[in-house]
């Protein structure tokens, strides 16, 4: 009985049969939605978002609250950073990816100066980055060209490369394979989960926290700015506010992956399934016509949801 | 080195003394800024952040945060002319919707009360939930900006009853409400519960009650606020008061209220959010091109933000 | 004549733990009532019951010849009775006057505070106290400016201002200093002569004896005695503490600690807590840290592993001076912290075993990759050493009981080879079979050379195992027992002397 609860409790069985009954709903509601070629668009914008949520969970598995609000205007940034780089020729897509990834990497390491220097809460501190990058932004924006993606980039987000699959696919996985070597093969890895778990036992054994969350900022970053890449090769050009949509699904797939906002567990398979998910829930809602706010409701309410399963803190005794 | 102890506990008067220097800058950018209409059309700007900074202050003196303060105005704004529009106009429809909008706001601060005093919800999530709701359910209001309010309510807001516009009377009663908080026992239990917990929890504060009535004084504020701004933009939108969250806690943190709770005053982040304004009034007189006036505001509200947790910190 | 306060056979049990098995108190009208006993004697439990923060199991509790029930400690101050917090309940941001009458402000027409008469108030509690109160000691003063002395004195005040007539006082003297003691001494006196009673508990013998009318002494959870002071002596006070048991307990080790050089050597080390202590380690050697709760014990461990850092004084390890300021440097001397405090100091909730040994290896080490196959047997013959019982390397920590998840942040350090073992009261809270395996274990690493510091709330703890004991008394070293003088008489008599 108990072990039947664990599993019907465990992230990934959740994720998976909310993927699969998702996918159902949809098909129901317009046959068609689970085809095949259908299926693999869900799965790029899935992967578009699962990018951004890899250095979300780093930052919330790092406890201490962790989170990063800023991942919107650093995608944005990133994608009109690398359409500035790229104007449309493969030559670019290098620089492209370098300058995006660069500036967005600093970026993330001032946030997280802010947050274990200054003991800024780091909800607010990136926040306020993303004023600050929105303001950059418009600056941007008007003194060069928005820029547009090479044909490459394109054909690598959105046409078949191998068995079918587009390449942005295979680069999934491939980050996939990554954050599970980062986290279950290096020292790095158990660090943070030992920091968030508990900071003062991971400080007694020794372990650079300040340091460590730090960098994680900067992961989260750099992996957002690499995300703006693969949106303009996906939307073919970029402008200033294309990031913004996907700040809330990235922390919601983090938690969905069941990697608690208290910090110190989960892993990254578990969010991939989570950005499948919430993909597939944003799909089926769009199928229903829903509008904005419906979605809105559906976002904070699954938020406060997950709040009362993961999010509470301790009760004061005398 | 007392000099400099006696600044960190007054941290106010660094605020007013930069809050004067930059009215004297404007002055000079702006030479008709001492005449009565410029005031006037500047305090109006400025009200919306000066009256939802101080119902944040309740809430970050007693240790939460309340991030979904920019959504209530939204929502108290649709709801209000919504109301109105309901019940057919005139001055009934305005005292009606006026009513249902400080109605709606409060309620939406006790919501986020309950959640995080009495569910132990994590306090910048939770409200960073509600707050996404309640822009939903402005949305679902009004789906789209327009719906304008009465002739009745937006002549009655620029008006200047006995020699005074309405936008400073509405300041002076905040002003008013903010002075009979703190003239009791409830804002010291407020700040004992922010300053430490434990020992406010010890000493038998009932700190369920203090804190949710924080988050209602700050809904109650949010509403103020949305209902100024409806004066000034005479119609719906359920997009409005985006910036507000951020830009009240600019204001607490310029104010001298520490982030962590347990000190600072309501009188302080009037203060704050007036040097918010004043520093985009000098950027904007300033000549600066329109494009970096964003930049340069976030860049301010950040300093502002790691300033204040600093000099806070080293009290 | 009736006494203000009399409890009779009152018991608690906090689960399988008995805390009281017969709390018997009585004090009277205008008395000062010391009430004494060895750590976990039951004596703040007793404390808890009178004031109403914790609900006795059976027993009497009477008021004035009345029995009543306190469920809560706004009931017990209704009637009249304050606790003094030994853990600090004031709000550092507020001002003193705020903090003593936090929740019972003074209030004029309409509800609105009456700041003159809060001041004047205050004013009149501080005037009582002037001569000591020190520099910047005022009604407005923010309590985080205060030092940590004056800071006692608020809290005392916080309860004066209530006008109770008994007040326990649990360890108020502690962080004052000899002419702060008499003040409030002559506070106590003052109050005596308005009739209000004190139940006082205090770890220094000489203040006892000074102030008190009465002696109540408890051991194991009973109370065991009950003297008029001016009756008794101080021997016979401490030979009710300790009872009838053997005073002399230890096994001999087998192999003689050795006489070289020092391991490791502290000179005047001076930290938050702890102040000018000097200390040298030999290889191989068991050396205890005595004296009551919270006399810098654990202050000293954790300076020794950078968590509390040192702010005066000097370390050499193996004779080279060494620096220390944060625990991965002393990780990397080759020194090991084991805590008592499991849950805030050691585990990684949530986490596996393996993760749970594996996080001071890597840094011990400096594993950039972490292969957990190479890994795990070290790991595994570590916890087998301590006779650990556990579901695989993968099962998480908290399916473990308290005494195995113990073994495992053990194992932790047993894992890096360290010559240098930091034990902080690590039995806490275990049982005996778990603590058995590790008294073995200790006895075994310190025969193959290991060097240990071992502080213990229990003193037969210390005494069955250590060559040699430091007694701490207020942070400062204030005997050292060895050879004929290693028994619990000489340990109880100095852990309750005054500082030499």
């Amino acid at each position: 009985m108990n072990r039947i609860k664990t599993i019907l409790t465990d992230p990934l069985v959740l994720a998976t049969v909310s993927i699969l009954l998702l996918l159902g709903i949809g098909e129901l509601l317009s046959p068609g939605f689970a085809r095949g070629d259908q299926i693999i668009r869900l799965l790029v914008v899935s992967a578009i978002l699962g990018m951004v949520a890899a250095g979300q969970s780093l930052v919330v598995i790092g406890g201490r609250e962790g989170i990063d609000l800023s991942v919107g205007a650093l995608i944005s940034l990133g994608a009109v950073l690398a359409g500035n780089a790229m104007s449309g020729s493969d030559g670019g897509i290098l620089p492209a990816i370098l300058v995006a990834g660069g500036v967005t990497f600093v970026i993330g390491l001032i946030n997280g100066l802010g947050v274990t220097l200054l003991r800024i809460p780091p909800l607010v501190m990136t926040l306020g980055m993303t004023g600050v990058v929105q303001g950059g932004l418009i600056v941007l924006s008007r003194g060069i060209p928005s820029g547009n993606a090479a044909p490459s980039l394109m054909g690598f987000v959105n046409r078949p490369l191998l068995l079918g699959l587009p390449g942005v696919l295979f680069l999934w996985a491939l980050l996939g394979l990554g954050m599970w070597f980062l986290l279950r093969r290096t020292q790095l890895g158990y660090a943070i989960y030992a920091m968030g778990s508990n900071e003062r036992a991971a400080v007694l054994t020794g372990l650079p926290v300040k340091l460590i969350r730090t960098l994680l900022y900067g992961f989260s970053g750099l992996l957002a700015g690499i995300t703006g890449v693969v949106v303009i090769g996906y939307t073919g050009n970029s402008f200033v506010s294309v990031g913004d949509q996907y700040v809330l699904p990235s922390v919601i797939a983090v938690v969905i992956g069941g990697i608690s906002l208290a910090g110190g567990s989960g892993n990254y398979l578990g969010v991939m399934l989570g950005a499948i998910a919430l993909t597939l829930l944003q799909s089926v809602l769009t199928t229903l016509q829903l509008e904005f706010w419906g979605r809105q409701l559906i976002f904070g309410g699954v938020l406060l949801l997950l709040m009362l399963l993961y999010g509470r803190t301790k009760q004061l005794r005398v | 080195m007392n000099a400099l102890g006696f600044l960190r506990s007054r941290l106010w008067l660094v605020t007013l003394s930069a809050l004067i220097a930059l009215f004297v800058v404007n002055w000079i950018l702006q030479p008709n800024l001492v005449t009565p209409n410029v005031l006037k059309s500047n305090l109006s700007v400025f009200l919306p952040v000066i009256l939802v900074a101080i119902g944040q202050t309740y809430v970050v003196l007693g240790g939460d945060i309340d991030l979904s303060v920019g959504s209530i105005v939204a929502l108290v704004n649709v709801v209000t002319v919504s109301v109105i529009a309901a019940l057919g106009g005139g001055v009934g429809g305005v005292l009606g919707g006026i009513a249902a909008g400080l109605v709606v706001g409060v309620a939406c601060g006790l919501l986020n009360g309950a959640l995080v005093a009495l569910l132990r919800f994590q306090a910048i999530v939770t409200t960073f939930a509600t707050g996404i709701i309640f822009g939903g359910l402005a949305l679902l209001v009004l789906p789209t900006a327009g719906l304008p309010v009465p002739a009745e309510y937006w002549r009655t807001y620029g008006s200047s009853p006995l020699g005074l516009p309405v936008v400073l009377w509405v300041l002076l009663a905040a002003l008013l409400i903010v002075a009979l908080i703190a003239g009791r026992p409830f804002i010291k239990h407020l700040a004992a519960a922010g300053g430490l917990r434990t020992a406010a929890f010890q000493t038998g504060l009932k700190l369920a009650q203090i804190r949710i009535l924080a988050y209602a004084l700050c809904g109650l504020f949010a509403a103020f606020a949305s209902l100024s701004l409806t004066g000034e933009t005479a119609s719906g939108d359920p997009l409005m008061g985006r910036t507000l969250a951020l830009a009240s806690i600019s204001a607490v943190v310029l104010g001298g209220t520490a982030l962590a709770g347990g000190s600072g005053s309501a009188f302080g982040s009037v203060l704050g959010a007036l040097v918010l304004g004043m520093i985009g009034n000098v950027i904007f007189f300033a000549g600066l091109p329109f494009d970096y006036q964003t930049l340069i505001q976030g860049l301010i509200t950040l300093l502002a933000l790691a300033g204040g947790v600093l000099v806070a910190r080293r009290n | 004549m009736t006494p203000v306060l009399e409890a009779t056979g009152i018991t608690k049990r906090f689960g399988a733990v008995v805390a009281l098995s017969n709390g018997t108190l009585s004090v009277g009208k205008g008395e000062v009532h010391a009430l004494l006993g060895a750590n976990g004697s039951g004596k703040s439990t007793l404390c808890k019951i009178i004031a109403g923060t914790v609900a006795r199991d059976s027993g009497s509790l009477r008021l004035d010849g009345g029995d009543v029930s306190l469920k809560s400690p706004r009931e017990a101050e209704a009637r009249g009775i304050a606790l003094f917090y030994q853990e600090l309940s004031l709000v550092p941001q507020l001002s003193v006057a705020d903090n003593i009458f936090l929740g019972h402000e003074r209030t004029g027409a309409g509800g609105f505070l009456d700041s003159k008469q809060l001041r004047a108030d205050t004013e009149a509690l501080i005037a009582r106290f002037a001569s000591v109160a020190g520099s910047g000691f005022t009604a407005d003063a923010p309590v985080s400016r205060l030092t940590p002395d004056q800071r006692q004195l608020v809290e005392i005040l916080k309860v004066l201002a209530h006008k109770p007539r008994l007040i326990i006082f649990d360890e108020a003297t502690a962080a004052l200093d000899r002419r702060q003691v008499e003040l409030f001494f002559t506070i106590l006196r003052e109050l005596k002569a308005e009739g209000v009673s004190t139940i006082f508990i205090s770890h220094r013998m000489d203040e006892i004896f000074e102030i008190s009318d009465r002696i109540t002494v408890m051991r194991n959870g009973a109370t065991v005695a009950a003297f008029a002071t001016s009756e008794t002596d101080r021997d016979s006070v401490v030979r009710s503490m300790i009872g009838d048991v053997a005073i002399r307990d230890r096994v001999e080790r087998t192999v003689p600690a050795s006489t070289g050089a020092p391991r490791l050597q502290l000179t005047g080390a001076s930290n938050r807590r702890v102040r000018n202590v000097s200390l040298a380690l030999k290889p191989g050697e068991i050396l205890g840290l005595g004296g009551l709760q919270g006399q810098g014990q654990s202050a000293l461990l954790q300076g020794l592993f950078g968590a509390l850092p040192f702010t005066a004084g000097s370390i050499e390890i193996d004779g080279k001076p060494v620096r220390i300021h944060k625990p991965a440097e002393a990780i990397r001397h080759g020194l090991a912290y084991v805590s008592g405090d499991r849950g805030r100091d050691a585990a990684l909730h949530g986490r596996s075993i393996f993760e749970n040994i594996a996080s001071a290896t890597m840094v011990r080490e400096k594993l950039a990759l972490v292969w957990p196959r190479n890994l795990k047997p070290r790991f595994e013959a570590a916890a087998a050493s301590l006779n650990t019982k556990y579901d695989g390397m993968e099962a998480p920590i908290g399916s473990l009981s308290g005494g195995n998840q113990q073994k495992i942040f053990i194992a932790r350090w047993l894992a890096t080879d360290a010559p240098v073992l930091l034990l902080d009261d690590p039995t806490k809270g275990i049982d005996l079979g778990a603590k058995a395996d590790f008294f073995a274990l200790v006895r075994e690493l310190a025969d193959k050379g290991t060097s240990i510091i071992f502080y213990a709330s229990e003193d037969a703890e210390l005494l069955s195992l250590c060559d040699r004991i430091l007694v701490f008394n207020s942070g400062a070293i204030s005997a050292e027992l060895s050879g004929t003088t290693l028994d619990s008489f000489h340990l109880t008599n100095a852990a309750y002397g005054e500082v030499a």
